[in-house]
């Protein structure tokens, strides 16, 4: 079973798998928001489910809402994300990587900040889970907001922090912008689908607030 | 050279299969046919004999046509019986296309009847015997339907006779040449009510009246098994009913009504449902809005509908 | 361009420095795996004890699943944490470069967390084996409890209890029963590929799914769980510690399945040779897009409705309780919006298998290619259209039942094709009748089965009958069994010459495949008269006019589980006792992975091949090899991969 371990990419070669593994980070973010709409779908679906069942009058008595003011915060701060990373993608793209820094940790930041909120909302409900079916499906919709946001927050934060430890490999060939390397072009990759899962999960928080909180 | 040795082969093929299927369908749908389950006790098991056995009627060419052709195949085209230098058969473009476009259609043509068919089959008699849930879509149209409630608890069935005053038994009689409409419900878990010689199964739901009609045909004495897993003693939960005459039917149910009035008191009124509050043991939690049984109800959607949750605006 | 940065391609087995990790995977394995699990486990349950013991619900029901389901989740993230999955992504967390496990040492390899994927392949065959073994063995014990309708082996609690755990473990297994061994062994191979697009992604769902397994056999010692693998509420709700079992075990295995369908699609889109176009696609590649759809778009379904059910067990709220505005109906749809892609999941990559081997055994080109391709697409499509037909009898919509009658039976128009390409591909054949081959064929002669069976379900006044029955149970295991597990052990037989190296002693495979086909069907068409005549599923009492059936079944069963027997004897004698080097190209096909030598390098391929031909000429005058393999030297080859003629979307992203 001695197996040879090594072998000689051509240069032809290195360069097709490169494109193939950008292609892969490409599709794989799409694949990921699609994975991601199941998810809510199935919420959205057990929400209109319960609400049209409506049984025994449960669905949402009095009206019951969770904290207003908590939840437009959250969904601010999953909205200021997207824009910080999306205007940090923005800069990055004219070539102002440090601007991509500036804004993408403040994403990462913000994101944190959505989370704690988020988790803190789950300890201060004015009712109980079991209480309605509106209650049922909000919890549900915090355990996914959390799981959702911690992936997304997960992903730049790794992005940016693979961005500044390779940041003096590329800095010869013209930097994570421009760079030609393999490590800059999966990084542009990576960002440009973590820009875009995020604005994914901001349209689904859309979605969500409106629903749980102004209708 | 190939192109006799196919047309030779499709022939006997076809041969074979055309035999064989004149010979098995009939031979299936007069002799054995008529003794397909669920028999013939009521409208709805006849109506589901027949459609099982049409379906069969059905299927048995296009079961035979594979196994024939496979059969043929197997015998005839293995390497061992080939000589090495025959040209191997190479499809000809054109003619696989046509092959395929007529299989399609074939299959098509197949699944539209059979669609067909099954719609006619479930909409003519009042939804086959199937649950049709607590609006039913397609109902009888006699006027004179004997509701029965079916309840399912862990792990036993027991009924209620709402025109008899709602008398609650592990009795289920029910009279011949009846239109009945079994109302089927459950106080825990998901149950099933199937009585197999009836052609009648539904669900039985938790706050769910799940309705279910059959016309009865003949008397005699029919299997009540639970066939939604309900925990441990799923298996042991049966027991039979009885289609009787309905001069005996009527006497039965009286004399039960009787018997079983003062137990009948303490029980929660008769309702399509059965919430929490039915008793009184909420605690005032739940909204008050079952309204009992109203023997001029009909069985048109929005009626019931309303009829069973009350007014919805508490 | 051949840089000398670690990246994910180039050099990538040439790498064994520890760039900004730690260098850990060296030092994990399975055994470190349990270690860490279990010390996962005790601290999830300690947590859990903390948070929970104080609830109204846990002291008064003496049951904290609160306790249960995180220590089952924080067990499974220790046997991750264990065998080093996690390594990577939280060494990212401070940018650290990739780390790449050796991809060296013997069998030892196979205990540890590889990113190769014919490492992960075979690692997935054992687990899956695994798993249809432990599936089958409960199998047994409920085919002894039904030898008697009155007299009790097991006992309804214990019965209940193996029926579950039987169906769950199989259900999971088949799910990753092609996709996980042959899928992720083969793709990379048959399309032309080095690597996998996210060889990592590919071994975290082969952890998870062992996880998966771990965690659901611990619902046994707690009791099992009463739902079957369908998991129904409010009987979910109501059930013991074992139902946190199968909710924990079929998120994770959901995850699992995510994350496979997930790598293998992105593989199938992006790494593809260049010629290696749509139309030359190998069937079973086809058959594994496919189902990667499925996998990918209808599991997360799953996971939710799962995740409601935990919720609704611990955070005490009411998605599936009726009384509090849930609805039992909810998890009905939810679980069936999953479950019924989950069946097809399971049936297309048997299709494909088979499409694969009946041209080689043939000598023929493979009958309708497009129409093939087109089947598989279409099923899939048409999959999740179909759940409502499994609540016909519920009370759900039931003036949807004849729209869902006809999505329902539209499914045999597109099974039809898959049909037609089999038996076109028979026509005026030159058959070898080797193991793989009888097992394509009995594939065809159950699936047959499988099918007509399912027409009749679909029918709403049949299904009146036949819903929840026997009927059912021997339909699905028509399908399943008689498709799917018919299928993987005759791409066992044909592949693992190429997987191991080894030659299969072909008597033991003809025995095996014989007892395996004739007791097959001998358990399992009785079976469908058994449903016929009113036997409902799941029941350990039955009437006693059937129990010369049920008897019989159980007689065949037993020797249809003895049958396996033959096929481990065969694969221990062959591939360790008494094993025989297999020849590079045993069958004669043209396939692509047959083309790399045996035992095949770590890196598939010496150059990326460029793909010249269809995949299936055989019996073709001077038909094309398939592949150019030259590497640079050949100047078509040069021209093909900087054309980049296999499409692979890479203008996309720049």
């Amino acid at each position: 079973m001695a197996t040879q371990t090594t072998y000689q990419s051509t240069p032809e070669e290195a360069a097709y798998e490169q494109r193939a593994a950008e292609s892969a980070l490409w599709i794989g973010s799409r694949f990921l928001i699609g994975i991601g709409a199941f998810v809510y779908a199935s919420l959205a679906f057990a929400y209109f489910y319960l609400r049209s069942a409506n049984n025994l009058d449960f669905w949402r008595p009095n009206h019951v809402t969770a904290p207003t003011a908590l939840g437009a915060a959250i969904f601010a701060l999953t909205a200021a994300t997207f824009a910080c990373i999306a205007y940090g993608q923005y800069r990055f793209r004219r070539g102002e990587a440090a601007d991509l820094a500036v804004a993408g940790w403040t994403a990462v930041l913000l994101g944190a900040l959505a989370i704690g909120l988020q988790i803190y909302e789950l300890t201060r409900l004015p009712f109980y889970p079991g209480s309605s079916g509106y209650a049922s499906c909000f919890v549900g919709w915090g355990a996914i907001n959390i799981a959702g946001l911690v992936l997304s927050v997960y992903w730049i934060e790794t992005l940016l922090a693979r961005g500044h430890r390779v940041k003096h490999e590329v800095a010869g060939d013209g930097g994570l912008v421009r760079s030609g390397l393999p490590v800059a072009r999966l990084f542009r990759a990576n960002l440009e689908g973590a820009t875009y899962v995020m604005g994914f999960m901001t349209l689904a928080s859309l979605f969500f607030w409106v629903f749980f909180y102004l209708v | 050279m190939s192109t006799p040795r196919r047309s030779n082969d499709l022939r006997t093929m076809v041969t074979i299969w055309l035999i064989l299927s004149a010979v098995l369908d009939p031979v299936y749908f007069w002799v054995i046919g008529p003794h397909m389950p669920p028999g013939t006790m009521t409208d709805s098991a006849a109506g589901q004999q027949f459609d099982i056995n049409v379906l069969v009627v059905t299927a048995l060419p296009v079961v035979l046509a594979v196994w024939v052709y496979m059969a043929y195949a197997v015998i005839n085209w293995r390497a061992s019986k080939i000589p090495a230098d025959t040209p191997v058969f190479v499809a000809d473009p054109k003619r696989a296309t046509r092959i395929q476009v007529a299989w399609i259609l074939v299959t098509a043509v197949t699944v539209m009847w059979a669609f067909g068919f099954g719609v006619y089959e479930l909409v003519v008699p009042a939804g086959a015997g199937g649950g049709e849930g607590p609006n039913p879509v397609w109902t009888p149209t006699s006027k004179n339907i004997l509701p029965i409630q079916v309840i399912g608890q862990q792990w036993l069935w027991t009924y209620r006779y709402p025109t008899f005053g709602g008398f609650e038994t592990t009795q289920l009689m029910i009279p011949n040449n009846t239109e009945i409409a079994f109302h089927v419900t459950s106080l825990d878990v998901i149950h099933d009510f199937w009585a197999y010689q009836l052609g009648v199964k539904a669900d039985a739901n938790p706050q769910e009246d799940n309705v279910a009609f059959t016309h009865t045909a003949q008397v005699g004495r029919f299997t009540v098994r639970c066939d939604e897993l309900c925990g441990i003693w799923h298996g042991a939960m049966y027991d039979y009913g009885h289609i009787v005459p309905k001069a005996t039917f009527y006497k039965w149910a009286t004399s039960t009504e009787a018997k079983l009035a003062s137990q009948t008191k303490l029980l929660p009124p008769f309702a399509w449902i059965y919430t929490p509050d039915a008793n009184g043991a909420d605690g005032g939690y739940y909204p008050n809005n079952v309204v009992p049984y109203n023997k001029t109800e009909l069985y048109s959607s929005q009626h019931v509908r309303i009829t069973q949750y009350g007014a919805k605006n508490s | 361009m051949a840089s000398t940065i670690d990246t994910p391609i180039a050099g990538r087995h040439v790498s064994t420095r520890p760039a900004g990790g730690l260098g850990l995977n060296r030092y994990q394995n399975v055994f470190t795996a349990f270690v860490v699990a279990a010390g996962g486990y005790l601290l999830g349950h300690y947590i859990g004890n903390v948070i929970g013991s104080g609830y109204v619900s846990v002291q008064g029901g003496g049951q904290n699943d609160v306790a249960i389901v995180l220590a089952l989740t924080f067990g499974a993230l220790g046997w991750l944490l264990g065998i080093g999955a996690l390594n990577y992504p939280l060494a990212k967390l401070v940018g650290a470069s990739p780390e790449y496990p050796p991809t060296e040492g013997g069998w030892m390899r196979y205990f540890r967390f590889s990113l190769d994927h014919k490492v992960v392949g075979m690692q997935y065959v054992i687990a899956t084996l695994l798993f249809l073994f432990t599936g089958g063995l409960l199998a047994m014990a409920i085919r002894t409890e039904l030898l008697n309708p009155t007299i009790h082996v097991l006992g309804p609690g214990t019965y209940i209890a193996v029926v579950g755990e039987h169906g769950t473990i199989m259900m999971m297994m088949a799910s990753s029963l092609v996709i996980g061994p042959l899928g992720n062994w083969l793709v990379p191979l048959m399309i032309g590929s080095r690597r996998m697009a996210f060889p990592r992604v590919e071994a975290f769902s082969l952890w998870l799914f062992t996880a998966g397994y771990m965690v659901i056999l611990t619902a046994l010692p707690m009791g099992g769980f009463p739902t079957g693998w369908t998991g129904y509420a409010p009987l979910q709700t109501q059930a013991g510690g074992g139902m946190d079992s199968y909710l924990v075990g079929f998120a994770i295995i959901g995850t699992g399945m995510v994350l496979a369908g997930f790598n293998l699609a992105a593989t199938i889109v992006t790494c593809r040779a260049p010629g290696m176009t749509w139309g030359r696609l190998p069937i079973f590649v086809w058959s594994v897009l496919a189902t990667a759809a499925l996998l990918v778009f209808a599991t997360p379904t799953l996971i939710c409705a799962g995740l409601f059910g935990i919720l609704d067990r611990t955070a005490q709220t009411a998605f599936y309780v009726n009384e509090h505005g849930g609805s039992s109906f909810l998890w009905e749809n939810l679980f069936w919006f999953f479950g019924h892609p989950e069946v097809y999941i399971m049936a297309l990559p048997g299709f494909g298998m088979v499409g694969e081997m009946l041209p080689v055994f043939t000598g023929k080109q493979l009958f309708g290619y497009k129409v093939g391709a087109a089947g598989m697409i279409g099923v899939a499509l048409l999959s999740f259209f179909v759940w409502q037909h499994h609540l016909f009898q519920s009370g759900i919509n039931p003036d949807m039942r004849p729209l869902f009658m006809l999505t329902t039976e539209l499914i045999s128009i597109p099974t039809g094709f898959i049909f037609l390409v089999g038996l076109g591909t028979l026509w005026k054949a030159r058959m070898r009748m080797e193991p793989p081959m009888l097992f394509c064929l009995a594939l065809y002669f159950n699936f047959l089965i499988g099918g007509i069976t399912g027409v009749f379900l679909s029918d709403v006044p049949v299904n009146v009958t036949v819903h929840g029955s026997f009927f059912v149970l021997a339909h699905f295991h028509y399908t399943i069994m008689g498709g799917l597990v018919f299928a993987f052990f005759g791409g066992l037989y044909y592949w693992l010459p190429k997987m191991t190296g080894k030659t299969l002693n072909r008597k033991l495979s003809l025995a095996h495949f014989w007892v395996m086909f004739i007791f097959f069907n001998l358990t399992f068409f009785p079976l469908l008269i058994v449903g016929l005549l009113g036997q409902p599923r799941r029941v350990f009492e039955y009437a006693q006019r059937l129990q010369p059936l049920n008897d019989f079944a159980s007689v065949s069963a037993y020797i249809l589980g003895a049958s396996f027997l033959i096929f481990i004897a065969n694969f221990v004698w062959s591939i360790w006792i008494d094993p025989k080097p297999a020849p590079t190209n045993p069958w004669g096909s043209r396939g692509l992975e047959w083309q790399v030598p045996t035992p095949v390098p770590a890196y598939n391929f010496e150059h990326i091949p460029v793909i010249v031909s269809d995949p299936y000429l055989y019996g073709v005058p001077d038909a094309p090899p398939v592949a150019d393999f030259g590497g640079a030297s050949s100047p078509a080859y040069a021209a093909a991969l900087a054309g980049d003629t296999a499409g692979d979307g890479a203008a996309r992203s720049e």
